[in-house]
């Protein structure tokens, strides 16, 4: 079953501003989706639509076959949301804020209590459930609003920045926290950020989004397709045989075009085969990071075509 | 029917309020003051000097019933508490609604939490149904203690300085049974309606504050002869307000969306 689906999606605020320009986009169960921008590029307003608390302009959407712009609380129901605007109560302690959430999403007392002890668990907070929210640093509040969107075990986690304001240990705890949801429950995962490490290490499959438009979508290696068709491999042999199209770099370095990886196991053969020496092979991949900003200046100059 | 996820909300909407002191504060001063304080200087200021009775003459003399009655002093404290005090009275739960709800929408707004609290399984409506019942049980139990402390300090004060314990007429029934919760609703329904607009907590009280004006004409009109508080007038004024309540209830529960009220 599909999990998300969205077609020709727009959103144009009272303001008149084009928050999401036609977008489509389809991810199965399961996976954990990058939906990667800057700041204002209409990732929020894309998760808002999804999630039911804002109305589009044109187009539709489904999520788990759920229309969330009719029965907005069913959505909710199946899913949960993390954003910078969606705070918890400070007066509460951790522990009755999970609790309330819990209740909040028909879970019975016990069991709010049980699934509250679970996750502050999970979270590493355990040793600060008792002390009220007004006290936490800003890394145990993102680590306690991950709870709480997982409070009612749904299908579907909305994040908006989980890592934002973490500082590296923090951000690496709730990405491999992210990862294990995704692995052991199924949980598919719609992540919003703009930390591109972060995501190429979290997530399965990616969205680029800039000033309203989703401009491309696939996986690692389909983006990295849009950008380069060859793989870069470097080579430091003795010497290289003249059949093998190749680019001296260095007095013993060559840089040498495949199609594919599985093509150097090949190209070193040849090597030894011609009695040459091989020192070191390594593959020059691009990063998501690289990938992302690649494809923004193919976008912006109009060469990418979604 | 009140569902499980409702009273999740009232209960953490009262345990929240709970813990904030200011509010707390406000909540019990006002009460204090009109339903133990008030009524006690009044009665004090009644029974233990012939000179205020003596300045009330003109006031005793357009009375209804006052000229058959056979102790003075009991009657004018009676008719003070059975038909001048409800305009006090009635802005306990009108206050309290009134602070307890500005607290309880706005405030989640002001703390970014409605946007975690407004993501649940439930429909909007039933999350504000909630919210205003919250309001609407504070306020009226404040009502409740508030009219306990009141008849036990003017029975009380009664009994000591004129040697009869005044009870309440049955006019309080009605004021317990339909006005006060009518106002209650009222006030909370206002704050409700402004909630969307209102950015704090203040913003939305100033907004709302409007309402105290109509009990404050009552209570002028009442020392300047021009009305006088029966049991009819009560009722009526009971079946009015219960109306309006309604009215400006649904109304304001209809008109919300997600995008309005996060925006």
């Amino acid at each position: 079953m599909q999990a998300i689906h969205i077609e020709n999606l727009s959103k144009r605020y009272t303001s008149g501003k084009l928050a999401l320009n036609k977008a489509g986009l389809s991810l199965g169960e399961g996976e954990v989706f990058g939906f990667l921008g800057p700041n204002g590029a209409g990732k929020t307003t894309t998760i808002k639509l999804l999630g039911g608390t804002l109305l589009p302009t044109e187009g539709k959407c489904e999520v788990f076959g759920l229309n969330p712009f009719e029965k907005p609380e069913e959505i909710h129901r199946i899913s949960g949301l993390l954003t910078e605007h969606a705070q918890m109560y400070n007066p509460l302690s951790g522990y009755e804020n999970l609790i309330f959430y819990g209740r909040l999403f028909d879970l019975s007392a016990s069991d709010s209590k049980t699934r509250a002890v679970e996750l502050l668990d999970l979270l590493g907070l355990n040793e600060s459930k008792d002390r009220k929210l007004g006290a936490y640093s800003t890394g145990m509040r993102q680590r306690l609003s991950l709870a709480r969107t997982m409070i009612h075990r749904p299908r579907l986690l909305f994040l908006d920045e989980p890592t934002s304001g973490l500082d590296p240990e923090n951000a690496l705890s709730v990405n491999e926290i992210i990862k294990e949801q995704a692995k052991e429950n199924g949980t598919t995962v719609f992540l919003c950020t703009h930390q591109l490490r972060y995501a190429q290490d979290v997530c399965s499959s990616f969205g680029l989004i800039d000033d309203g438009t989703l401009f491309a979508t696939g996986t690692l290696e389909k983006l990295r397709e849009l950008v380069q068709e060859d793989v870069s491999v470097m080579i430091e042999a003795s010497q290289i045989p003249d059949r093998i199209q190749a680019e001296r770099i260095g007095e013993r370095t060559f840089d040498v075009r495949v199609k594919e990886e599985e093509d150097i196991a090949e190209i070193v053969k040849q090597i030894v085969s011609d009695g040459g020496k091989v020192y070191q092979v390594s593959t020059k991949i691009l990063t998501l990071e690289e990938i992302y900003f690649a494809l923004l200046k193919k976008h912006q100059r109009g060469e990418l075509l979604l | 029917m009140i569902h499980s996820m409702q009273w999740a909300i009232i209960k953490k909407d009262l345990k929240v309020i709970s813990s904030d002191k200011l509010i707390l504060s406000s909540l019990f001063i006002v009460p204090a003051f009109l339903a133990g304080i008030l009524p006690a200087i009044m009665l004090l200021a009644f029974t233990s000097s012939s000179d205020a009775m003596h300045d009330m003459q003109a006031l005793i003399n357009i009375l209804p019933g006052a000229a058959q009655a056979d102790n003075i002093s009991v009657f004018m404290v009676s008719y003070l508490i059975n038909f001048m005090m409800p305009s006090f009275f009635l802005m306990i739960p009108l206050l309290v609604s009134m602070v307890f709800a500005a607290s309880s929408f706005v405030g989640e707004k002001e703390k970014r939490t409605l946007e975690t609290l407004l993501y649940c399984p439930l429909p909007l409506v039933k999350i504000f149904q909630a919210k205003i019942l919250a309001s609407f049980f504070l306020g009226m139990a404040a009502a409740v203690v508030s009219f306990i402390v009141m008849f036990l300090v003017v029975g009380i004060i009664s009994t000591i300085t004129l040697g009869t314990t005044i009870l309440p007429g049955l006019s309080w029934l009605v004021i317990m049974l339909m006005l006060t919760p009518a106002i209650a609703i009222i006030a909370i329904t206002l704050v409700v309606r402004s909630s969307a607009k209102a950015q704090s907590v203040e913003e939305a009280q100033n907004r709302s504050v409007i309402l105290i004006i109509p009990l404050i004409a009552i209570l002028i009109a009442q020392f300047s002869g021009v009305i006088s508080l029966n049991i009819w007038i009560l009722l009526g004024a009971g079946v009015v307000f219960a109306v309006i309540a309604f009215v400006l209830l649904s109304g304001a529960l209809s008109k919300f969306t997600y995008e309005k009220l996060l925006k």
